[in-house]
């Protein structure tokens, strides 16, 4: 086990701008659901989504929205961590779930310019960090986390050429294709994400980005926010929606061993918790599985509850959430969850206000992704 | 986690080709001839669970199994290794394209509730990474990569990352392309290779405790906007007539390098990806099995 210092951190959601505005917001149990704000809403059954409103004209969208939010987190964590604008040479691993296929689709129906050279993220750092060492991974909603665990072996690596620094990040806005898809596969069109509530209807997705800024040692860092002890992935290799509780279970195993923590250890969850039929309760089930009598013991809240599904960014907007929850011993609540469905009856939601005042230490962050792929990080706080 | 060893030397111990024009290694390294016929999957895995996939992923399900097969991995009751200690890192830019523009196209049309719910998995990018390991029951670690030009080269970049950090003994890497009318309409008309290849990366322990036949031993990788270092090393270079290889082009030259290396040739491989305008050029050296 080898743990590495969180020296800078930059995020964009629904829910505000930036790391501390998000986390106030957070806090405070604001929502960032709105009426579709970049669609034609006769098209959908749903009307509903947790979008950043950023859109130079309201009602219209415009491309390249993904890379514009994930420039924003990265310059932000850059910024934090006094890397200032070069990043050339400095590996950037982004984790995102559909890319820049948003701009795909605005230039197949709306013939908006596009090229194949800007489904990824590369050309876009390239421009506006010269960076070149860069990576756009697709893994779905385990996307950031998943490129969190690369980013994690680059630095434990050996040698010349093994990097000190090392920034992780993830993104996802809105696709048209994703969100129909998503809202067609539910009885009923999903009103509002309510994880792990017995009467939620469903998920809804949301845009955002997330970055940090990870170093091989603490030696002239300007300041630590948290510490990562240990990501683990693997794969339920079951099925390409449903998620396996056994693989999940394995994912968290895997990643507290790693991690060097024991279920007792564990002061805060940050759940995946997309409020997806089935998916809630497949996680409650494993995390009540591998948490044994110690269920009852961390704090449990679930995001997405205001950011909506952030899809590949998720992973990561849960770990900057939860490393500033364990400095400021604070941690914002899951709202719309009144009823828990009975696999999470075990567990200790904060719901209502956010839960203060509390010493934490030890947070563990769960996403899972589409094919049962499945990532789950343990990070600690900066005391 | 998988034993540790000191040894972080990664090999190659198997290789597959699916192209119009080549289905062998050696075909590759000798260069596909013009007017091959489109590889049909249902030849190669039958059709059994081909419906619903879209084109890549098919080719993803032949490529993973030939592979597989080819180093030993597979036969006919399954895997002859564990599950968990088998990864699997894809490649491919073009890969879901198709059904992202069909499903925008019925939802403008005819509205959400004349889309397929079939469709959703493979609206998801990373649908060939996942649907080759659950097709064969690869529990390892499940990457999808979709970085441009370098893209096939990168995910052989991770594959050997990720074995070397011990989390898992051997790893699938698959670069593939569908071409289709999406694809060609992004590329200005110019068609895709419609295929791709598909080798199995190893710890160098692990091939040995299975006595697994070594066909080449991995190189250095670099990643930048620099000029590459311009070596003494072949290059296999992909015929034109074949379309763009995109994020399946690394992954064919490094199987053109097996091609080579399987057909007696000794000298190592240099397999280059991207151009002075793209994001970043990448590099890969291979080298023959007895430079291991």
């Amino acid at each position: 086990m080898t743990i590495r210092p969180i020296i800078g951190m930059g995020a964009v959601a629904a829910t505000g701008s930036g790391v501390d505005e998000l986390f106030e917001s957070l806090c405070e149990g604001r929502s960032g659901r709105a009426e579709l704000r970049g669609f034609d809403r006769s098209r959908f059954r749903a009307q509903h989504a947790y979008e950043v409103d950023n859109r130079p004209v309201a009602g219209e969208d415009v491309p390249g929205r993904a890379t514009g939010l994930l420039l924003d987190a990265v310059g932000q964590a850059a910024a934090d961590a006094g890397l200032g604008e070069d990043l050339s040479g400095i590996p950037v691993l982004v984790g995102t779930g559909l890319r820049e296929l948003r701009s795909l689709e605005l230039w197949w129906r709306d013939g908006s310019p596009f090229a194949d050279s800007g489904l990824h993220f590369g050309p876009g750092l390239r421009e506006r960090f010269n960076a070149d060492v860069t990576h756009t991974f697709s893994n779905a909603c385990s996307a950031s986390l998943y490129a969190l665990a690369l980013g994690s072996d680059l630095l434990n690596q050996e040698g010349d050429d093994a990097p000190d620094t090392v920034i992780v990040a993830g993104v996802d806005v809105l696709t048209e294709s994703m969100y129909g898809l998503l809202e067609r596969v539910h009885p009923q069109p999903p009103d509002r994400v309510r994880p792990f509530d017995r009467n939620r209807t469903g998920v809804l997705m949301g845009d955002g980005a997330a970055a940090i800024v990870l170093r091989r040692t603490e030696q002239d860092a300007p300041q630590v926010h948290g510490r990562l002890r240990g990501v683990a992935v693997n794969c339920d290799a079951y099925h390409v929606t449903a998620p396996s509780p056994e693989g999940i279970a394995e994912a968290m195993r895997a990643a507290h061993r790693l991690a060097g923590v024991k279920p007792s250890d564990v002061d805060l969850v940050m759940l995946h918790g997309t409020g997806t039929l089935l998916n809630d309760e497949a996680e409650a089930t494993a995390l009540a599985d591998v948490l044994g009598d110690c269920a009852s013991g961390p704090l449990m809240t679930a995001v997405k509850s205001m950011t909506g599904h952030t899809s590949g960014a998720s992973g990561l907007i849960n770990l900057i959430v939860g490393v500033r929850a364990l400095k400021e011993g604070r941690v914002p609540p899951t709202v719309g969850l009144e009823e828990p469905v009975e696999e999470a009856a075990p567990f200790r939601f904060v719901t209502g206000e956010a839960a203060g005042s509390r010493q934490l230490n030890v947070a563990q962050l769960n996403a899972f992704g589409f094919g049962g792929i499945n990532a789950v990080a343990i990070v600690e706080g900066p005391r | 986690m998988t034993s540790q060893s000191t040894d972080t030397t990664v090999v190659v111990s198997g290789a597959a080709v699916l192209l119009p024009g080549a289905d062998t290694v050696r075909a590759l390294a000798e260069g596909p001839a013009e007017g091959g016929t489109p590889v049909e999957p249902a030849e190669h895995v039958g059709r059994k669970g081909l419906r619903y996939k879209d084109r890549a992923t098919q080719l993803g399900y032949c490529l993973t199994a030939a592979a597989l097969k080819d180093a030993g991995l597979l036969g006919d009751d399954g895997l002859t290794c564990a599950p968990e200690s088998v990864g699997v890192v894809a490649s491919s830019n073009f890969g879901n394209l198709d059904t992202v523009a069909r499903a925008l196209d019925t939802i403008r049309d005819e509205t959400v509730t004349a889309t397929s719910p079939m469709d959703l998995p493979n609206a998801s990018s990373n649908v060939i990474a996942s649907s080759a390991a659950i097709r064969y029951g690869l529990r390892g670690p499940n990457l999808m990569v979709c970085n441009g030009e370098t893209s096939g080269l990168d995910a052989m970049h991770w594959a050997t990352t990720m074995i070397a950090a011990g989390r898992a003994e051997r790893v699938l890497v698959l670069g593939v392309e569908p071409d289709n009318d999406v694809v060609r309409k992004l590329l200005g008309g110019a068609r895709a290779v419609d295929g791709g290849a598909a080798l199995v990366l190893e710890s160098r322990p692990a091939a040995e405790r299975r006595s697994a036949t070594v066909r080449a031993v991995l190189g250095p990788y670099t990643r930048g906007a620099g000029t590459p270092v311009p070596g003494s090393a072949r290059r296999w270079e992909l015929p034109e007539h074949l379309g763009r290889a995109s994020g399946a082009h690394g992954v064919l030259q490094c199987a053109a390098a097996v091609g080579w290396f399987d057909a007696g040739e000794r000298g190592p491989v240099h397999a280059v990806a991207g151009t002075a305008a793209d994001d970043a050029r990448a590099g890969l050296l291979l080298m023959a099995p007895e430079a291991a």
